[in-house]
């Protein structure tokens, strides 16, 4: 008898951890995050869920969460290098424009079939699930968006005449479109020639290579990808906008050495709003330059009180616009546990959740609930940039889209350092994308 | 008469046929004892050298790319030389060019070489300690690690408020100057021919070092300044290790890009993109991150073929089979 317990015991111990095997289930998640500009939530989020996850499917989760701020290269190479050696994280938060290559090569999963089983998804901005699809099909799930707006300092536009009214109106002016990209030049011109600024210091852009020189592009009237789906190089538009970015040293408002210029120093210069006039950023920059650079002047109510925000002024296209560049969280195609990965995702694409890191890291929301949520909404930087998804464009997601983006790049390099004229400068960009892109249409 | 005696030896090898077995046993075994001291050197060069380069020229017969990456062979999507095609109309690719040949030649010339021959020459011209201490400083660009010291020369370099130099400009009331941007080149070359200088002084050190001291006493008892040693004893003696820190250094500079990387990531506006940095871009990472493998492994066996014969000219022009010859009499 006494043999016999002993054996049941055992039986019962062996048992009870295999059905805690059975329902145990891993979930690596990798996310890149810049932890003191706030964006830990986009990681941090899943283990506020995870209890809540656990309950509803009737399982234990073992989250692994890895999140660091890795150079965007990187980071995105070592999710390939990790699919292809079959050690993918089952989720995977990155820039939209990666299910262009990613979807083709069978890295990540399409969520047609899953979407509709989670209510959650049926709240996200509309216009946003156009920068998650690829081949008529959905790859991903916003986590966040954000605008790129061009920041200007309110008290170098008041050393410069401008009444209270005149400033605080600004945004509304571009919006409507009577005051243009031309205007802003022509007022940081003038702030040159005043003194208000040093020479150069009238109109700081991006210092490397990025989306937001797309801006230009499609502020001229450019796309880079038609309806039929071909690669597309406008030479009009791109014309224009290598004559308008050539322009910006030329006319003194913008100094030659603004590309490759130091990122640091930037934030250190325009955030006191006492050197700079315009400059050309993203609404995440407000965190990072409340946190780490007027902290000693007031923080976020000095950048309240002395810098605003505003669309990219009108371009020749007539209409402000601004761009956003939507993170998604995608599923790998390797994930043994999809259906868990997306329940996750679900559980996080919330208001309380996404609001969580939309205030602390200074991105635009995500879904109508949370855009009228009293949190977001009494936050003055948020609140105040969301009218900019209006007027936002996105990156196509395509193979293409890399090769475009160098010889477009490889153009505004040529005509910034003065190397080449706009024209030239076109003739460069249209050479290096038909040997790389041979089906490229040129018009 | 020796050889009378010896060519008797040869004419009878042939009719004794044990006897040519045995020798040739024994050149066998001869042979067999060279290769396997060269066996670890050589399986290392096969393992490490021909097969990634054999890999490498495969892959630049494909399209590989992210969007069709694959680790199987068999899966590899073969276009011939198309990526060739591609790199000799490429117009960023003639800018690299030039950027490599610039940034190759100066750092070489200037650092590798020159200044590598006049730290040795001073240091071998001081009290012994004295040069050694000087020769430990300059190793020391070469044993910190590559991330430390480019970070130390971004602290160097930055603007207000937290450069370096720039820290002194403004305590000497002199306007902030963006060396990073403005100065790219300069600091491109000087941040690696700090490291450079080290290898190139440690060879010619030695070397000047090794020169038969009764050749440099009969020069000062001849009574010849330093500068007539200096041209007329040590840099003819220095030939061997001329062609070889030249040869090795110009492959070395060709293919290292990991400095530039970390300090300019071959910015700002590609300025200072080299072709080895263009082929780790193009293949491995870059912003937008769809990397192109094929098009990237083109751009590497480039850099193989410029390499290999740039090596073969090296050699011709300090005619290497001389240096290496037999010497004309035995000297015991």
């Amino acid at each position: 008898m006494k043999k016999f317990s002993v054996f049941a015991i055992f039986v019962l111990i062996l048992a009870s951890f295999a059905v805690q095997a059975q329902d145990t289930v891993s979930i690596t998640i990798r996310c890149k995050a810049n932890i003191e500009g706030g964006e830990n939530w986009r990681c941090d989020n899943f283990a506020e869920v995870e209890e809540e996850v656990e309950a509803d499917l009737g399982i234990n989760l073992e989250l692994n969460l890895i999140q660091d701020n890795k150079d965007w290269g990187d980071y995105k190479q070592e999710f390939v290098l990790a699919s292809e050696a079959g050690e993918a994280p089952d989720i995977i938060l990155s820039g939209h424009e990666d299910i262009g290559a990613w979807a083709p090569a069978g890295f990540i999963l399409p969520l047609d079939d899953m979407l509709p089983n989670y209510p959650a998804f049926d709240d996200v901005v509309e216009n946003l699930w156009e920068s998650q699809s690829w081949n008529g099909q959905i790859w991903g799930v916003p986590q966040d968006a954000e605008a790129r707006p061009i920041f200007y300092s309110k008290l170098l536009l008041s050393d410069l005449g401008w009444s209270d009214e005149e400033i605080a109106s600004l945004p509304e002016r571009v919006a409507s479109g009577e005051f243009t990209f031309e205007d802003m030049l022509a007022t940081a011109e003038q702030a040159v020639a005043e003194g208000v600024v040093e020479e150069g210091k009238g109109y700081y852009h991006r210092t490397g290579n990025g989306f937001d020189w797309l801006i230009y592009y499609y502020g001229m009237g450019g796309e880079v990808m038609n309806d039929a789906g071909e690669i597309v190089f406008d030479t009009d538009a791109a014309l224009r906008t290598y004559e308008l970015i050539g322009s910006f040293v030329q006319r003194g408002v913008t100094r030659p050495d603004m590309i490759g210029y130091d990122g640091a120093t930037l934030s250190t210069e325009f955030s006191s709003a006492e050197q700079v006039l315009f400059h050309q950023g993203g609404t995440w920059n407000l965190a990072d330059w409340g946190r780490n650079y007027v902290a000693d002047r007031g923080g976020l109510d000095y950048l309240e009180e002395n810098i605003g925000f505003m669309l990219f002024p009108a371009m020749s296209e007539g209409i402000p616009v601004t761009l956003t560049h939507p993170l998604s969280y995608m599923i790998s195609s390797q994930s043994e546990n999809p259906d868990v990965a997306m329940a996750l995702i679900a559980a996080v694409t919330t208001p309380d959740a996404n609001n969580r890191h939309a205030i602390d890291s200074f991105h635009l929301g995500i879904l109508n609930a949370q855009i009228e949520s009293d949190a977001y909404m009494n936050d003055p930087f948020i609140s105040g940039a969301h009218y900019m998804l209006d007027y936002t464009t996105s990156a196509p997601n395509t193979p293409a889209w890399n090769a475009w983006s160098n010889a477009y790049w490889t153009g505004i390099t040529a005509v910034h350092t003065g190397e080449a004229t706009p024209q030239e400068a076109v003739d460069l960009a249209v050479a290096q994308l038909q040997n790389e892109l041979p089906d490229v249409v040129i018009r | 008469m020796a050889s009378q005696s010896n060519g008797g030896a040869v004419q009878a090898a042939p009719s004794d046929p044990t006897l040519n077995q045995r020798s040739r046993t024994r050149a066998l075994a001869a042979n067999l004892t060279a290769y396997s001291f060269l066996a670890p050197a050589g399986i290392l060069v096969i393992l490490f050298f021909f097969i990634p380069m054999l890999l490498v020229i495969l892959m630049s017969t494909t399209n590989l790319a992210t969007d069709n990456f694959t680790t199987n062979i068999a899966e590899w999507q073969y276009v011939g030389l198309r990526q060739y095609e591609t790199l000799v109309n490429d117009p960023f690719a003639s800018k690299v060019f030039f950027n490599t040949v610039f940034y190759v030649l100066c750092t070489l010339t200037f650092f590798n070489v020159t200044m590598a021959l006049i730290v040795s020459l001073l240091t071998v011209h001081i009290p012994r300690r004295s040069g050694f201490f000087f020769r430990a400083l300059w190793m020391l660009p070469r044993i910190t690690t590559s991330a430390i010291y480019i970070m130390m020369w971004e602290r160097i370099l930055a603007d207000v408020p937290f450069g370096i130099l720039n820290w002194f400009n403004e305590l000497l009331g002199q306007a902030p100057v963006n060396y990073a941007s403005d100065y790219t080149w300069v600091f491109v070359i000087v941040v690696n021919g700090f490291i450079g200088v080290s290898f190139g002084m440690i060879i010619f050190t030695s070397a000047i070092e090794s020169i038969p001291k009764d050749i440099m006493n009969a020069s000062l008892v001849d009574g010849s300044t330093l500068i007539q040693r200096i041209r007329h004893i040590i840099l003819p003696m220095l030939r061997w290790p001329l062609l070889f820190v030249i040869t090795y250094q110009t492959l070395s500079l060709l293919t290292s890009f990991e400095q530039i990387l970390l300090l300019t990531d071959g910015g700002p506006a590609n300025r200072t993109e080299v072709w080895a940095l263009a082929a780790y871009h193009r293949a491995l990472s870059n912003y937008y991150g769809n990397t192109q493998w094929g098009y990237g492994a083109a751009f590497s066996v480039v850099l193989v073929v410029i390499g290999v014969v740039l090596a073969v000219v090296y050699m011709r022009v300090f005619r290497f089979n001389e240096l290496v010859a037999e010497p004309k009499i035995e000297v015991l």
